[in-house]
């Protein structure tokens, strides 16, 4: 069951919001990490390596002498990364789709900080560890919670993605990559059709995101953007699940962030997922983050936010720029992983969502399916990340893989990073 | 999909041993040309498991006149690593399927990529 509610949240906040902002992944920010490239430079000519977890495949241009081939679970990314002539296959992983031993190197970059449990980051890790030909090495970054300029409170968590983190202003046009194969790609054309004006960064780069989260912007200046969950790890330490009457409360402000419209619809579908919800429910529900009392002045705070008019409707505002700063916005005042602008909304139903926490978990959900049709993020890309503590990753290889042998460990860019070599386990 | 990519993927369907090769069924098949460079193919062949690659090019009827079993120092003959750069790098399956060898599971591959997500009751 924790495998499913594991992979539930994986769906709803990782797979789904990569599906829905791939086309802004595509933009001349995204460049490669020195030292992953000079890992790659280093290999030996004729080498073959497997970059897991490609994403738009921004390393697998690199040294010519070597094969490489990337994999995803985001379609709309692999399919970029072909679109600049890489080889590159959709899986996940979990369950990597190659034979033992047959890459010299893996790279697994900024990947496995997105799998929601202990057990299934060390699953991941093997996985890698057995495609690797004993004597090959394996490079992984993963964000850390210790940060240049902060730190973060708790180890999992949200982050919204923001399409345009530093100011409404100041944009520049974007040039997508040459298209290498001639076959029209749907991703490279989102870029081509986009607002060529506008500067749109990905967050998935810790380093740049660090800016995003301390924010560029006067209004934002004091905003938090990120929101805490609770490990599924613990979530199923039973003791944990008691959880109290004002908690349950706090479950009934995870408010719908769609309207009323899609509300219906939410609770005719996934009632049949309610024991999934109950769970990452759970996962989401509010009292891990810091003290009760800040939970309660956040909810205070949105009362008197209710008359504000700068409370849009997302479905009124329509502009990813506008969705965007009122999010970052409004997000500042609340440190629950939700979207203020529906507040308001779920508040009058109150009385009915107290015992209905799950509705309103539904109703979130309901905004978590991809809803590619209008071309727009919407701004529920809540990302689910895991974020390590120093020393947190070479521990976990070093106790769970014995197949590998942790060689370097450093900090790099905001990530903790680990270079391992695969060794033959001689069984007796 | 190539297929020196071919030559490593395998089915991993829950249960299955036998996963190995996967067997190509092309509907679009390219042709196209890519640089060769001889010493980078040299060291490729070792890697490879070679009837696989051969089983793979006859399926595609891309096979020529690849020898069945490599020929002994092959380092240095040309037009030997001509052929085998020609199978390896150049023939590219753009619309098929693969499928396993033992539980006949087919695994999509379309614009060139092939889709090897296991559904969840196949994990």
């Amino acid at each position: 069951m924790m495998e499913e509610a594991a992979s539930q949240l994986e769906r709803d906040h990782v797979h789904s919001v990569y599906d829905k902002i791939a086309p802004y992944f595509n933009d001349s920010r995204y460049k490669a990490w020195p030292k992953v490239q000079q890992f790659l430079l280093d290999l030996q000519p004729g080498s073959i390596v497997a970059d897991i977890g490609c994403g738009n495949g921004k390393y697998l241009h690199i040294n010519k002498e070597v094969f490489k081939l990337g994999c995803d679970v985001c379609r709309p990314l692999v399919d970029f990364a072909w679109s600049q002539g890489h080889e590159v296959q959709m899986c996940d992983g979990l369950h990597l789709p190659y034979r033992d031993g047959c890459f010299d190197a893996v790279l697994s970059i900024a990947v496995i900080h997105h799998l929601s449990t202990k057990e299934r980051r060390i699953r991941a890790i093997k996985e890698m560890a057995r495609t690797l030909q004993v004597g090959g090495r394996i490079m992984i970054y993963v964000w850390a919670m210790e940060q240049k300029r902060r730190k973060f409170e708790k180890q999992d968590i949200f982050v919204p993605w923001n399409p345009n983190p530093h100011s409404p202003s100041g944009f520049t046009s974007e040039h997508a990559k040459p298209r290498r194969r001639a076959t029209a790609q749907s991703v490279s054309e989102a870029i081509d059709n986009a607002d060529k004006h506008r500067k749109v960064r990905s967050t998935s780069s810790v380093a740049d995101e660090e800016e995003d989260l301390t924010c560029a912007t006067p209004q934002q200046s004091t905003q938090r953007l990120w929101f805490f969950s609770r490990s599924l790890d613990s979530v199923f330490d039973f003791g944990s699940l008691a959880i109290s009457r004002s908690s349950s409360r706090d479950l009934s402000t995870l408010s719908s962030p769609t309207g009323e419209n899609e509300g219906n619809q939410a609770s005719k579908r996934g009632r049949g997922r309610r024991l999934i919800k109950q769970v990452s429910s759970f996962f989401l529900s509010p009292p891990v983050i810091g003290s009760e009392e800040d939970v309660f002045d956040s909810v205070t705070d949105l009362h008197k936010g209710q008359n504000d008019p700068g409370c849009n409707n997302n479905n009124n505002g329509t502009e990813n720029q506008s969705v965007s700063v009122s999010l970052t916005r409004e997000c500042g005042s609340l440190a629950l992983p939700d979207l203020v602008p529906f507040q308001k909304e779920h508040l009058k139903q109150s009385g009915e969502e107290r015992e209905g926490g799950l509705q309103g978990k539904e109703q979130q959900e309901s905004t978590m399916s991809p809803q590619g049709s209008e071309g727009q993020v919407e701004g529920s890309c809540l990302r689910y990340y895991h974020v390590f503590r120093e020393g947190e990753l070479a521990e976990l290889i070093e106790n769970h893989v014995e197949e590998l042998h942790v060689k370097q460990t450093y900090f790099d860019h905001a990530n903790w990073c680990v270079v391992a070599e695969k060794v033959q386990l001689w069984k007796i | 999909m190539k297929l020196l990519t071919h030559n490593m993927l395998t089915s991993h369907v829950k249960g299955v041993t036998k996963g190995y090769p996967l067997l190509i069924k092309a509907t679009e098949v390219k042709v196209n040309e890519v640089d060769f460079n001889p010493q980078f193919v040299s060291r490729m062949i070792p890697k490879l498991e070679w009837s696989a690659l051969v089983q793979a090019a006859d399926e595609l009827g891309q096979r020529q006149d690849l020898p069945g079993e490599l020929v002994p120092e092959y380092e240095n003959n040309e037009e030997f690593l001509k052929k085998v750069h020609r199978v390896l790098l150049e023939v590219e399956v753009i619309e098929g399927c693969l499928r396993c060898p033992e539980s006949g599971r087919e695994f999509p591959i379309s614009r060139g990529i092939p889709n090897m997500l296991l559904s969840e009751d196949e994990v």
